[in-house]
């Protein structure tokens, strides 16, 4: 975590690309084309050029392992073998999983937070695609509605966009079935991005995180709010009805914004909280925020773990990028 | 300013809502799509502070609606103009119009009648107007509107009421629609001063369907005159009626045995069996055999009914009716006419040849006429009043002195004498009747024949004859006929001639009588004319323009019809009515217009005596009561049919004021000043809303 603060700093200073004018593309591919390829040029200015999404682990030379892989470098200053491991033996393989319901579908601002929730998945996708990993999806809302395995090929990608494009139609948010059927068909470890706004129930939702994480996968949440949805900023009282189950209530949001606020609050709280148990970081995402910065972000918590996993597997805190 | 129906005004009340709803906030109907509600609340209705009371001049133009809807509900209306315009009471002018026709005898109906009269002109207020009339055929009036006036006030009900009960009902028939016209035209003004109040028609009646409402129907009624109709009512309800067939000529068929009458059963009867049977004057008792008959209610049956031949009944009656009313009609059994004829000669019933034997024939006896032909001897003089009571003197021979001095008697006193001598010297006896010394007469024998050529169809003998068809006399051929010059006879008029121009049918009057010359016989010796189509026809022609009847005297006709006097009432006509003393009419009186009562009535002009009898009206029989519609289809108003009592004062005050609210109808000027309000109120509502609503807000 010491070493977040530089890319906060130069996230400052840096000129992210607005969220409204970013989608106003009509194109989800080159909504998420113009993130990334802004992301790279940016990158070589940036003073993490080469870290990569894929870390590597080191272990020691046994004899039978394959010298090419010998890091001489580590040799050089330890005068000991490592190996220089891949993670997942070769590629990534990430599943992004959307949330398609309904309440995904509210805007205050221009655009809603199911377009910028996918906007976000293309982006990864994208990205991830770029650097030869394999991208998977499983959108739901009350149950699965699409599933895309994790596959690096050509055309899949825009199958995958085709995909996040779909509107919303969900009734209901069901947040543990898609995990609970990820867990079951996905074996082979890899990264799981969760990318939902999380105002469903999340009482069950640490088991499933739990059986994801025990199955060697690593779970990246993003909760996609709309700036509305957290400060409760409107004025006139009216008749709200919910998205998705319908039900309508008169609200006088001057009265009702004194207890929303607090109680949204403990929600996303307890939602951190039980993510937290299992390892899982939930970044939280207004849909007013850059997509760039987002992806920032989530490269930032990668290199984070990574670096994690280094120190912990590299004593002497030799081992950086 | 008061109002009719102030429980109304309650409704103000509802000024609270306005002033409520003003109090707290509105109930936004802007729907916002939220993700969740998950986290939210329903906030209550929000009240606003007294203070904070929004839109003031809204509030004020919604509650002043509901105030001016609440006050025109309750029907306002201003009291002075109650008071000061309307009195409390309007006096009326009532025309009372009683019934009396021939339907009202039924027991009980004219009561009914009398007691509903009574009760109304008792009713009436001292500043009201009242006139009795009564109607049947003809209106009378019995107590006029002068006489009211006339008469002291306390006094007028009971001289009124005292006008009536001397009043009964009469035979006639209803005509109730003149009546009406009579009464509404009874009410109209009669001096200058207009009278201002109620003008009402108070008709009291048991209202047959009989009744004649014609004449209203082409009457302009008075718009100002009301009508209400008091229905008198029978002790029994029900009648059947029996009324005679008449034939066209309006007298009953005359050459019949049989007489027709109709039963009517009104529709309300409960009985349907009846007796119909001739009856003798003075008892019920049937003359003959009665004849059974059904009517079920509300139809009606013909029967004819055989006369009988052993006794002399005078009238039909129904049998089996419960109400006595019209079940009698009165009539004779048709009788023979009886027609003598004198035959003054030698000849032999049973010869072909002679005159006799054709003349016998060709006047044969009918059930409608008795002919009686006596034949009386041409030497010796006829036996005492054969000749005063024929109706035709026929000789075809010289008749001896005494028997031509017999005939020239009869003749003076005015018989008409059919002569046909058969020899040219039978013509002496012309001679000796006109009492000329002699008459030059020649047999004439054509060589063939002679015909008819010259005839005189507007003489009354050969008059029935004008019609082409039946003025062809060509086919009668004459063998020989006796030449006669005709200007030897007296005042002669030459009915036909001989196409050789001799006369054939001569006329000669003589005093009150006359002679009819046939230069020929009609037996076949000198003509075809026995044998003819004509010579029937021409015999009765000349009966006929001799003055005797060929059809009954008896006739039946209605009440109130005139009834036709004899022609020779020189020495005056008495006539008897039923029940009554009788009348004598003076000389030349052609008809006797006071047969008011149905019955049988005799007529005696000199030594002759002719009986008619009188009916009632058969539309009399029709006592069904009609429904009072049928006086508002005529175009007569009809009003609430039931009196109503006069109002206590309390109850007064409130139709007065009722009666005010009707006239001012202020409600109407609320109302509109609601609507504007209204329309002010929705300017304005929607000029504030425009104003307040915000440049708007997130929605999904």
């Amino acid at each position: 975590m010491s070493q977040a603060p530089p890319i906060a700093a130069n996230a400052s200073g840096r000129s992210f690309i607005d969220s409204k004018a970013l989608m106003s593309l009509r194109s989800l591919e080159l909504r998420a084309r113009v993130v990334v390829e802004g992301f790279w040029s940016g990158l070589h200015r940036s003073p993490y050029h080469g870290f990569s999404v894929e870390f590597t682990e080191y272990r020691q030379y046994v004899p039978g392992d394959d010298p090419r892989y010998l890091d001489w470098r580590v040799f050089g200053r330890s005068d000991r073998y490592y190996i220089k491991k891949f993670e997942d033996e070769t590629n990534l393989r990430c599943h992004l999983i959307v949330d398609q319901s309904r309440s995904m579908t509210f805007k205050s601002i221009g655009h809603t937070k199911a377009e910028y929730a996918a906007t976000l998945a293309a982006t990864l996708a994208y990205f991830l695609h770029r650097q030869g990993d394999a991208t998977g999806l499983l959108a739901f809302d009350d149950r699965v509605r699409d599933y895309l395995p994790a596959k690096h090929r050509a055309g899949h990608l825009r199958q995958l966009l085709l995909a996040l494009e779909r509107p919303a139609s969900g009734q209901a948010t069901d947040l543990i079935s898609p995990l609970r059927h990820l867990a079951e068909i996905v074996h082979k470890r890899g990264l799981m991005v969760f990318i939902s706004d999380f105002l469903a129930p999340i009482e069950a939702l640490d088991r499933s995180l739990a059986a994801l994480v025990a199955g060697g996968h690593e779970v990246v949440a993003f909760q996609i709010l709309d700036p509305a949805e957290v400060d409760f900023g409107f004025e006139r009282e009216s008749l709200f009805e919910d998205l998705e189950s319908g039900q309508t209530l008169f609200i006088d949001p001057k009265v009702a914004r004194r207890d929303y606020v607090p109680r949204f609050e403990a929600h996303t709280a307890e939602l951190r909280r039980r993510c937290q148990t299992h390892g899982v970081p939930v970044h939280r995402l207004l849909t007013s925020e850059p997509l760039d910065f987002a992806l920032l972000t989530f490269l930032q918590e990668r290199a984070r773990r990574g670096r994690q996993v280094r120190h912990r597997t590299a004593p002497g805190g030799n081992v950086s990028a | 300013m008061n109002f009719l129906a102030p429980l109304f005004l309650a409704g103000a009340a509802a000024i609270a809502l306005p002033i409520f709803f003003h109090l707290i906030r509105r109930t936004t109907r802007d729907r916002l799509f939220f993700s969740s509600l998950r986290f939210l609340k329903p906030s209550p209705p929000r009240m606003n502070r007294r203070s904070r009371l929004e839109n003031l001049f809204l509030l004020l133009l919604r509650c002043t609606a509901l105030a001016l809807l609440a006050a025109g509900f309750a029907r306002p209306f201003l009291r002075r103009d109650a008071t000061n315009e309307t009195p409390p009471n309007p006096n009326r002018r009532i025309a009372v119009l009683v019934d009396t026709s021939a339907s009202m005898r039924r027991p009980g109906v004219w009561d009914d009648a009398r007691a509903k009269a009574a009760a109304l002109i008792r009713r009436a207020q001292p500043q009201d107007e009242c006139a009795v009339l009564t109607f049947d055929r003809t209106s009378t009036p019995r107590f006029s509107f002068e006489e009211w006036a006339r008469t002291p006030a306390g006094e007028r009900s009971a001289t009124a009421i005292g006008r009536l009960d001397d009043v009964q009902p009469g035979w006639s028939a209803t005509h109730l629609g003149d009546a009406l016209i009579t009464a509404a035209e009874s009410l109209q003004d009669q001096g200058d001063t207009p009278f201002t109040g109620r003008k009402e028609i108070v008709l009291i009646t048991d209202l047959q369907e009989g009744s004649r409402l014609d004449r209203v129907q082409g009457y302009d009624w008075p718009k100002d005159v009301a009508l209400r109709v008091e229905i008198a009512r029978p002790a029994i309800a029900g009648n059947a009626g029996l009324q005679i067939i008449n034939d066209p000529h309006g007298t009953v068929a005359s050459t019949s045995t049989v007489v027709r009458v109709r039963v009517t059963n009104a529709s309300d009867s409960r009985k349907e069996q009846f007796t119909v049977a001739w009856a003798r004057s003075g008892s019920d008792a049937p003359v003959g055999t009665p004849q059974e008959i059904y009517v079920p209610p509300g139809q009606s049956r013909t029967v004819s009914l055989p006369a009988p031949t052993n006794a002399a009944p005078d009238r039909i009656v129904l049998l089996g009716d419960d109400e006595p009313f019209d079940n009698t009609v009165h009539v004779f059994p048709p009788e023979p006419v009886q027609l003598p004829i004198v035959f003054v000669g030698n000849d032999t019933l049973d010869d072909s040849k002679e005159p006799l034997f054709f003349l016998r024939r060709a006047l044969p006896t009918t059930p409608g006429l008795a002919i009686r032909l006596s034949v009386a001897s041409p030497s010796a003089p006829a036996a005492a009043g054969i000749l005063e009571a024929a109706a035709l003197i026929v000789s075809t021979g010289t008749l001896e002195a005494p028997a031509a001095d017999a005939v020239q008697s009869a003749i003076h006193a005015g018989k008409t004498f059919l002569f046909a001598p058969r020899r040219a010297e039978d013509f002496t006896t012309l001679a000796r009747l006109l009492g000329l010394p002699s008459i030059a007469a020649e047999e004439k024998k054509p060589a063939t024949y002679a015909m008819l050529g010259d005839l005189d169809f507007r003489h009354p003998l050969l008059a029935a004859f004008a019609d082409p068809r039946f003025s062809d006399f060509t086919r009668i051929h004459f063998w020989k006929y006796r030449r006669i010059d005709p200007q030897v006879l007296p005042n002669a008029r030459i009915i036909a001639r001989f196409d050789t121009g001799d006369p054939a049918w001569i006329e000669i009057p003589l005093k009150k009588g006359r002679i009819l010359v046939l230069t020929s016989g009609w037996q076949p010796e000198d003509s075809q004319l026995a044998l003819s189509t004509k010579f029937v026809p021409l015999l009765f022609s000349m009966i006929e323009s001799a003055g005797a009847p060929l059809r009954p005297s008896t006739a039946v006709q209605l009440v109130d019809a005139p009834v036709v006097l004899p022609e020779n009432s020189r020495g005056g006509v008495v006539v008897r009515a039923p029940g009554a003393e009788p009348i004598t009419l003076p000389a030349g009186t052609t008809r006797f217009t006071d047969a008011r009562t149905p019955g049988v009535y005799e007529i005696t002009a000199g030594t002759t005596t002719q009986k008619v009898a009188v009916n009632l009206d058969p539309s009399e029989s029709l006592t069904a009561p009609r429904n009072p519609d049928d006086l508002e289809r005529v175009g007569a108003p009809v009003a609430d049919p039931v009196a109503k009592p006069t109002p206590s004062p309390v109850r007064a005050a409130q139709l007065a004021a009722a009666e005010a609210e009707g006239r001012q109808k202020l409600w109407r000027w609320f109302l509109i000043a609601t609507l504007a309000v209204l329309l002010i109120e929705t300017a304005v509502a929607g000029w504030s809303l425009r104003k307040r609503t915000p440049a708007g807000e997130a929605t999904a």
